[in-house]
């Protein structure tokens, strides 16, 4: 590994953790659509900012592009207020709008420059080790390293000064606003924060990476766990884990580093959204299927309850009267027969004396709905799963 | 060029006629299908979708090697469709809400896409230039055989639509009862997710994958202003999205260095401005008239139920007041004063106010209409 591999890597994990803080947060606000739409609209920002400047390294154009992505979310908000659409509908109409003007004010005015929508849009971390800072004749390292070095200081900083003002206003901002926090302050500083690292970032990684780097580590986390302290280490963990191996895959395909990080936070979230424990796509599949087992054994039970004729508590009985399939009949005979629940002599089901009692109970829940019922049967219900 | 060469070159002009013809039917087709993403509260569906066509794209070209732009568009729908229905399952099945799916889609397929498009620069063949105009989206690229193709898309969208327009009327204002009715809403569903694909599909080519959104949104946006009728709305936005295409595609030609994609957005943005503002129902301008006048009014109620209260205490109602009464209370102006005159609640002597009859009543009619409410 040469230094400027080391650099790079150390600036995509960089980026990944100043993305993932606040992406956390806006997982969590529902406002995840935010950040793409702010990636977008910094562009006239920038551009207007190098007009002025007409130096593209200059600080101002990330003050610049950031301010812009506040008149983003604040024409959103504005809009969104006067009741006339809704607010996905107000985030599309604001920053395509935007992002327009930017693209046309490029073609119009900026030709000649150093300044291209591809550029902005997708970026080149690769290049970034290129771009030095020199202090007084001394090269200090990589710009990139410097700015996007900055902005997680500061929004780490934040992060710990305002953490519970943060957490209350996240869940419940109605208890945020009567303890005296102002959850307008707080939700523009989130923007802020949001916009300034969209911008930091996006010159090094383009804005389309940006997004994924605020969504997608924190919503696998979010698959994981409902701890906002943990959840917030996790979307750090999984941002920096493909921010070093989307650069390792990247290297050996020979194609752009921001791509390849991006499919590996993709395939870290497929694995989860599959395989994650309790929310994983497998395990919910798994209980519904369970449910709806207990569901028809529940069935089953009230339907032998009100029956004492043969004919209508025979095996066979369950195929034509309760309209079952033979496999799912055979499960709910199995388990029901597994926990005791019934007996079945001469093809004929009765229910045992354990049967009987859970199914008396099950009536009177249904009956009154009071919760005191519930609890017994949650417990006769967990032996169903064994 | 100017605008009037525009207009007089258009019909006789090959390229300008394909390009105007391709962005008005594009505009009407996005505008059509548009409103029903809007009222579905889908509205960054296409924002979403049109990332999502980018690695189908480059897969498409990977496995034929050849840009045909049928292929390309086929390998677009396919990974649109994908991402479509990837985001319904993440909002199904896990807790994680429809704007983390829509953002995680969008950024995980672009980003593979792009993924895809380096990989595919490197490689020998030289074939490969021009996928990228996709990303931003060229007019000018439009030939008539892509216009045939909108066309037809369009044609087939409106049958669909006129056959099963019950359907989907139904199914966007009351999904549930639509189901207790027997109606299939999963295929209802499927269909008209699917038309919302394959229309964003289409536009890539001409104004690119950040300004689809726009194009499917911002027509139906405006079009939603001015009617609370589906068909009547439906129309309007295909008509407002038509036109878009067209003065966009105008203003674009006209000037030197003008990309045709921007310059639709922005138009349509202008038609959204406008009837934001000016929608007799619902804009903003005639609601902050009528909330003038309503303050108006309830100013104009208090001064005269204040008289009345004033006058009540006399036998003799008309007897006259001193205006410097009145300055105890708040609402009273002048001008409220002279439309009580107006009005002819009340007369003027001099320093002096009276109420007429009219007025008594009418103050009168006024607090037990209030005391009765109040009940």
């Amino acid at each position: 590994m040469n230094s400027a591999q080391i650099e790079i890597q150390l600036i995509a994990s960089l980026v990944a953790i100043a993305c993932a803080i606040p992406g956390t947060f806006l997982v969590l606000r529902k406002m995840a659509m935010i950040s793409d739409a702010i990636s977008h609209s910094i562009l006239p920002g920038i551009v207007i900012g190098f007009f002025i400047t007409h130096n593209l390294n200059s600080p101002l154009l990330i003050l610049f592009a950031a301010f812009t992505g506040i008149i983003t979310v604040v024409l959103v908000e504005y809009i969104q207020k006067t009741g006339l659409v809704k607010e996905d509908t107000a985030i599309g109409l604001v920053f395509p709008a935007l992002f327009s003007i930017g693209v046309i004010l490029i073609a119009k005015n900026a030709n000649d420059v150093h300044l291209d929508v591809d550029a902005v849009l997708l970026g080149e971390l690769a290049f970034a080790p290129f771009d030095r800072l020199l202090i007084s004749g001394v090269d200090v390292g990589p710009k990139a390293l410097w700015i996007i070095g900055i902005i997680l200081l500061i929004t780490v900083t934040l992060l710990i000064a305002f953490f519970k003002e943060l957490k209350i206003s996240t869940f419940d901002a109605g208890l945020a606003a009567s303890l005296g926090f102002s959850p307008a302050i707080i939700h523009y500083g989130l923007m802020s924060v949001a916009s300034v690292t969209t911008v930091g970032a996006f010159d090094a990684v383009g804005a389309i990476l940006v997004v994924a780097l605020m969504i997608a580590p924190a919503a696998t986390a979010y698959l994981l766990t409902t701890d906002l302290k943990r959840m917030l280490a996790l979307a750090i963990s999984f941002g920096v884990l493909s921010a070093i191996s989307g650069y390792w895959f990247a290297h050996w395909l020979d194609a752009s580093i921001a791509g390849s990080i991006t499919t590996m936070l993709g395939l870290i979230f497929l694995l989860v959204y599959l395989f994650a424990p309790n929310k994983g796509i497998i395990a919910v599949m798994y209980r519904e299927k369970q449910q709806r087992t207990e569901v028809s054994l529940l069935t089953f039970l009230l339907h032998l309850k009100n029956h004492n004729e043969f004919e209508e508590r025979h095996v066979n009985h369950l195929r034509e009267h309760i309209n079952w399939q033979k496999v799912r009949a055979k499960t709910v005979l199995e388990l029901a027969t597994k926990n005791n629940m019934i007996i079945v002599e001469n093809n004929i089901v009765s229910l045992t004396e354990k049967g009987d009692k859970f199914t008396s109970k099950a009536i009177d829940y249904i009956i009154t709905n009071e919760d005191a019922q519930i609890e017994d049967m949650k417990d006769d219900f967990f032996l169903f799963r064994g | 060029m100017d605008i009037t060469e525009y207009f007089s070159l258009v019909f006789s002009d090959y390229t300008l006629r394909t390009i105007t013809l391709g962005t008005a039917i594009l505009g009407a087709v996005t505008g059509m299908l548009g409103s029903f993403a809007v009222l579905r509260k889908q509205s960054l569906l296409g924002d979403a979708i049109s990332h999502a066509a980018l690695p189908g794209i480059a897969i498409a070209f990977l496995i034929t090697g050849a840009k045909d732009s049928n292929t390309l568009l086929l390998g677009a729908l396919v990974s649109g469709l994908i991402g479509t229905f990837w985001i319904r399952g993440i909002v199904k099945k896990t807790h994680l809400k429809s704007d983390t799916a829509l953002g995680l889609i969008l950024s995980l397929f672009f980003g593979f896409g792009m993924l895809l498009l380096t990989f595919i620069q490197k490689q020998p063949n030289a074939n490969q230039a021009g996928l990228d105009k996709y990303l931003f989206g060229q007019a000018a690229t439009l030939v008539e055989s892509d216009v045939w193709l909108m066309a037809i898309v369009t044609g087939l969208c409106l049958f669909v639509l006129l056959l099963f327009w019950k359907e989907f009327k139904i199914l966007l204002f009351d999904a549930d009862y639509t189901k207790t009715l027997g109606f299939n809403t999963k295929i209802i569903d499927i269909l008209i997710t699917s038309f919302i694909v394959l229309a964003i599909v289409l536009g890539l080519q001409t104004v690119g994958v950040v300004l689809m959104s726009a194009m499917l949104l911002a027509p139906a946006a405006a079009a939603r202003q001015w009617t609370n009728s589906l068909s009547t709305m439906v129309l309007l936005a295909a008509v407002f999205g038509a036109f878009s295409g067209v003065f966009g595609t105008a203003i674009s030609a006209s000037q030197t260095n003008l990309s045709t994609g921007p310059v639709i957005v922005l138009v349509a943005s202008v038609f959204v401005f406008f009837s934001f503002v000016f929608s007799p129902s619902r804009g903003l301008l005639f609601k902050q008239i009528r909330v003038i006048k309503n303050r108006r009014d309830l100013e104009l109620h208090k001064t005269l139920s204040f008289m009345y209260h004033i006058a009540e205490t006399h036998d003799n109602i008309s007897h006259p007041h001193a205006i410097k009464l009145l300055n105890n209370f708040q609402g009273y102006t002048k001008s409220t004063l002279q439309k009580l005159v107006e009005k002819d609640y009340v007369k003027l002597e001099g320093k002096m106010w009276r109420l007429t009859e009219t007025g008594f009543n009418t103050a009168a009619n006024l607090y037990t209409k209030q005391s009765t409410d109040d009940e």
